[in-house]
Order: C-alpha cells, then structure tokens, then sequence
C-alpha cells in the first residue's frame, strides 16, 4: 500500500468520525425527552388500572400501580412490559381466580395470590436489567410461566 | 417467549440504546480505515516467539504434583455434578449441577482461559482419568498395551462440532437441558463416549482433536499469550497462537457452530424471531406434536439456520477473496483465515453472557455450601445472596460494545497478517484483505444488531 493511499484512508476516517459525532450530537437532543416519555407512559398505567391517585400538586405523587389479572391460568390481555427508571418505587398487585405463587426473578420477591387476595408487590427497583414475574402454578404445569416482564432503566 | 434452559437466567440485559450502536458501527468503521492505514507491511504473527519463562513460578506450576491435584480437582467436581443432579433437589436454580456446567464451566473457563492460557487441559477430568487409567494399565499389562489407533485426518474436528452443537442444544432448544437429573445423565454418556474414543485413539490425540470442551477452551487459549509447552511454562505474542492454529477437517464448522448457536441465543429474544417462532410451532402442532415437541423442533431449526447463515456468510467471503486471484481453492482460504474467527467467537461469547456470568456466577457462593438444595450449609455461605445492582445498563453497554469492537480489530489483525503470508504479490493480499475485511465488518455489526435487539 502506497503513503498516498495510506494517508487517504486516514482522512476516509477522520471524515467517519466527524459524520458520526455530527449525527451522534443532532440525535442525541431527544434523550432527555425519550425519558420524560417513559415516565408519563407509566403514570399512563396507574391511570388505566383505575386507581386513584394522589394528585396533589404539591405533596409527592404516589407510584403508579401496575395491575394484572390471571384468569383461568391467562395472563389477561398477555403478558407485558413494565417500565420503571432505577430508584423508582415500583408497586404490581397480581390478582387472580386460582391460587398460585408470584415469582419476580433477581429481585428474588415471592407472594401467594388467592381469589379475592391479590399478591402486592412494593419495592425499590435499584437493580438495573429486565426481569421475569413468574407463575409457580403454570410453570409447573408446563404452560407459559411469564406474567410480566420489569424493564428497569438507568435513570 | 422464553427459553427453555434459561431458568438460570434470573435477569437479561437491555437493548443497547440507538445511539451508543451508532457510535459502536461508527466505531467499527474508524478501526478498520485505521487499521488498513497503520498496519504493518511485514507478516508479524506467523511465527510465535515462544520463550520460556525460568524462574520458580514456572517450576511450581508445571511441577507434578500439582499436576495431579489440579486433575484430582476436575475429577471431583466431575463426580460432584453427576452426584447433584442426580441426588439433589430437581429445581434448576437451587442444584448445583446446572449452574456450574452452564455458568461456571462454560462462561467461566473461558476468560480464565484467554487470560492465562490452556487452563482447562489442567482440570480436564476426562483427560486426568483417561490418564491415570493408562498408568496404572501400563503397570498391570506387564508386556505394554497396544498402541493406539491412528486418528483418522478425515475425522479432524468434527467430533467436537457435534460436541459442541449438541451442548447448545442442550442450551438452547432442549425444553429439559436445565434440568439437573438430566445434566447428570449427558455429563455420564458424554464421560463415557470420551472414554472409549481415549482408550481408541490416546488419550492426547482425543484432547487435542476430538474432545469438545478441550478443543473448544484451547482455541480461545491460543488467544492468551501464556502456553505450557513440553511441560515448561513460556510467554509469546498475544493472537500469535492462533496463527499457529492447524485447521482440519471440520475447523470451519466448528466456528460456524460456535458464533451462530450465539448468535441464535441472542436473535431468539429479537421480535424477529419471537414473530415467527410461534407460528412455525404451530405448523408442527398441526402435523401432531406435541406443543413442547414443536417448539423444541421449532427452536432447534432456528439454531441450524443461524449455524447455516453464519457458515454461509464466511464462504461467501471467501470466494470474494479467491476471486482476486493467487490460485487457492475456497477450501483451502477458508482453513488459512479460520482462525480469525476465533476472536469473533471469542467476543460474541463475551458480550452476550458476561453479566451471566458476573451474577450467576455468584450463585457459586450458596451452591457450594449447598449443593444438593436439600439445606445443608457446608461452608457457611448457604444464605448468600446475587448482587444485582454490581454493574448497571450503562455499564454493561459499554463493556459489549468494547468487547465487540476489540474483537473486530483483533480479528482482522488476524486476517491481515495471514494475507500478507500466504499472498506472494502485495496488491493481492491487500485486495484478498478487503474481502476478510467485509467479513469481519458483517460479523462485527450482527453482534452489535443482536445486542440492540436483546429483549427488544
């Protein structure tokens, strides 16, 4: 390989640094605003599930409420995802019409669920990653054992 | 959709952000204009500069007594998991055998291998008892035992391609392969297929080409600049080892094998195949099997196409670089440049198991104390607990796209040296590095596409 072509593959990679810090920098404005979204779609959820909310504008809010019904061994509408920030304070209540054991995996918490007696979950979500809630009852069944899935993001 | 064996997995890592995997291919880019600029003109690593290192440490770790422990060690712990997963409690995470084989054994050899080389052959149980059993034969047979057989050349790697694809069926497309009852029962029938094929070909011969988990730790040691050569500890160029590398017969599958069972492992989270695995699943329910049955005959098809793809994507390099000339057949270029993608392999492990193997790993911690799950507290450290909050999204982001992108340079590195030795004309074993170059790109931005896709 000749100096020349050396030096003009040298350029050829200046010129890729500069293109991606250019398009890194322009793209990289809407961060803050992707995270605002995560948070209002989360209190999004607290809305759907009904519950009433604290909403005084000066004392804290409390944390939205994820709600998940298990009806005849089915999560109702499927299994979703549960997205918090790191440092959230996360509550799930996982009612349903058949006894079983809630398993939310890392954070290693296990509650029993009764008809009528809904397993509440309330923690600190300081582990960043997703994590698996799971059935007992299911997973021994040798069905699909996911209830949910938590998404904790770095904040 | 969840996968089967991953009842280990208690925590997965999130999709590396948009703009960290543009930086990453930006990066990627750079290193490889880089790369082609600055590198040398004069092949470097074909030869390894292998010295060995005098000096008391070299002595104690090359003695034989330690030789023998460390052997009695790998032993042991091979009875040990045979012993749990039979014996102990029958939940995958609170029994020993899972854990260690699919955590400790597998992910964890194999940085202890790139850092100080060969490891494995050290604790290696098959080969420590293979062995011991020759020793003491040759000792009853008064007259000497029979030589072994000649290792067939056609046979090359392709026992440890089956090896290894069958473990990551084990892995990966097994509904069961967590189950430690049924760990215990593959480490059994795995122990004695090595043993007859040792007692057939020598018990070295097996190690170094047929046996899985040793051909499989030593490639990744070749990395390491540490080798123990006829019993003396030595140093030589870091990556010059796998120059050194003798492909055979199989050694190219052996790779395929290896970066497309990971790779499948990562696209099996990615909505690309969540959307149609279920559907292929359901095709098979349809012709009569049974819904686990179809989803594991589903998932093992994956595993395969991802094995086929990866196979077929390094060919299709190759015949670009046969293209310019120099008179090699296909087969011949793809065995001179395999072992560039080792390093590929390498990091393909890394990025995607490393916080497995960071928090599982941990689990070690109340394993030990209890291996069998039945509340024993051997060592005291029955109720320790995993870390999760030891290493964050960001963090791990950096650490993937790090470890993808040194891989890539490593790589082609590699791949630049081979051309400059193997070309006698300049002009083309620059053009033939091109061709290694677009694949080494290709293999470089599907692992970083996988990491964006994670649990997507």
């Amino acid at each position: 390989m000749s100096t020349a072509q050396r030096i003009a593959l040298i350029v050829a990679a200046v010129v890729v640094a500069i293109v991606a810090f250019v398009v890194a920098g322009s793209g990289g404005d809407d961060e803050p605003q992707r995270s605002s979204a995560t948070t209002s779609a989360q209190t999004d959820t607290g809305k759907d599930s009904g519950e009433p909310q604290a909403t005084t504008e000066t004392s804290p809010p409390e944390p939205a409420v994820t709600q998940i019904q298990i009806r005849d061994g089915a999560v109702v509408g499927g299994a979703k995802t549960i997205d918090v920030v790191r440092g959230d304070t996360v509550r799930i209540v996982v009612s349903a019409n058949a006894p079983d054991d809630i398993h939310l995996h890392g954070y290693d918490i296990e509650r029993s669920v009764e008809p009528g007696r809904p397993a509440r979950f309330r923690f600190k979500a300081d582990a960043e990653g997703a994590f698996e809630i799971e059935s007992h009852v299911a997973e021994d069944a040798g069905r699909d054992p996911l209830v949910a899935r938590l998404v904790v993001s770095p904040s | 959709m969840i996968l089967f064996a991953h009842g280990l997995v208690a925590r997965s890592d999130l999709p590396i952000p948009q703009w960290l995997f543009g930086w990453a291919a930006a990066m990627v880019l750079l290193v490889s204009f880089v790369a082609l600029a600055v590198l040398w003109p004069e092949p470097k690593l074909q030869q390894e500069h292998w010295k060995p290192a005098h000096g008391a440490l070299s002595r104690v770790l090359t003695s034989r007594p330690l030789e023998i422990v460390c052997g009695a060690i790998g032993a042991a712990l091979l009875v040990l998991v045979v012993y749990a997963g039979l014996r102990g409690t029958q939940s995958s995470t609170a029994n020993f055998t899972p854990t260690f084989i699919y955590v400790i054994f597998w992910l964890g050899l194999v940085p202890l291998s790139v850092l100080f080389g060969d490891v494995f052959r050290a604790f290696n149980p098959w080969r420590a008892i293979g062995r011991g059993v020759g020793w003491i034969a040759a000792r009853v047979a008064r007259g000497g035992l029979p030589a072994p057989l000649a290792y067939p050349e056609r046979l090359g790697h392709w026992p440890a391609v089956v090896g290894i694809f069958l473990f990551a069926v084990m892995e990966l497309v097994a509904s069961d392969g967590d189950q430690p009852d049924t760990l215990a029962v593959a480490t059994l029938l795995y122990s004695a297929i090595t043993f007859v094929a040792m007692a057939l070909y020598g018990v070295e011969t097996w190690i170094a080409r047929g046996e899985a988990f040793s051909v499989y730790f030593n490639l990744f040691s070749r990395v390491s600049p540490v080798e123990v050569r006829n019993g003396v500890l030595g140093l030589r160029r870091p990556l010059s080892g796998l120059a050194a590398l003798k492909p055979g017969a199989g050694t190219v599958p052996l790779l395929a094998v290896m970066i497309g069972s990971v790779s499948f492992d990562g696209a099996a989270e990615a909505p690309i195949w969540t959307g149609i695995a279920p559907d292929i699943a359901r095709f098979f329910q349809d012709l009569g099997l049974s819904p686990q049955r179809a989803l594991e005959l589903t998932f093992l098809l994956g595993l395969i196409a991802a094995i086929l793809l990866v196979y077929g994507f390094y060919r299709l390099g190759v015949l670009g670089a046969k293209s310019v000339g120099g008179g090699f057949s296909a087969d011949r270029l793809a065995r001179e440049f395999v072992h560039t993608l080792v390093p590929i392999a390498l990091v393909y492990v890394a990025a995607h198991y490393f916080t497995l193997l960071l928090f599982q790993g941990q689990a070690l911690g109340y394993l030990a104390s209890d291996p069998l799950g039945d509340g024993s507290n051997l060592f005291g450290t029955a109720d320790s607990q995993i870390d999760y909050t030891l290493i964050g999204a960001n963090g791990t982001w950096y650490w993937q796209v790090g470890f993808i992108v040194t891989g890539h340079v490593a790589g082609l590195t590699l791949a630049h040296d081979r051309a400059l030795a193997l070309y006698d004309q300049a002009r083309l074993a620059v053009r033939s590095q091109y061709w290694m170059l677009a694949v080494m790109v290709g293999f470089t931005s599907l692992a970083l596409w996988l990491l964006s896709q994670a649990n997507a």
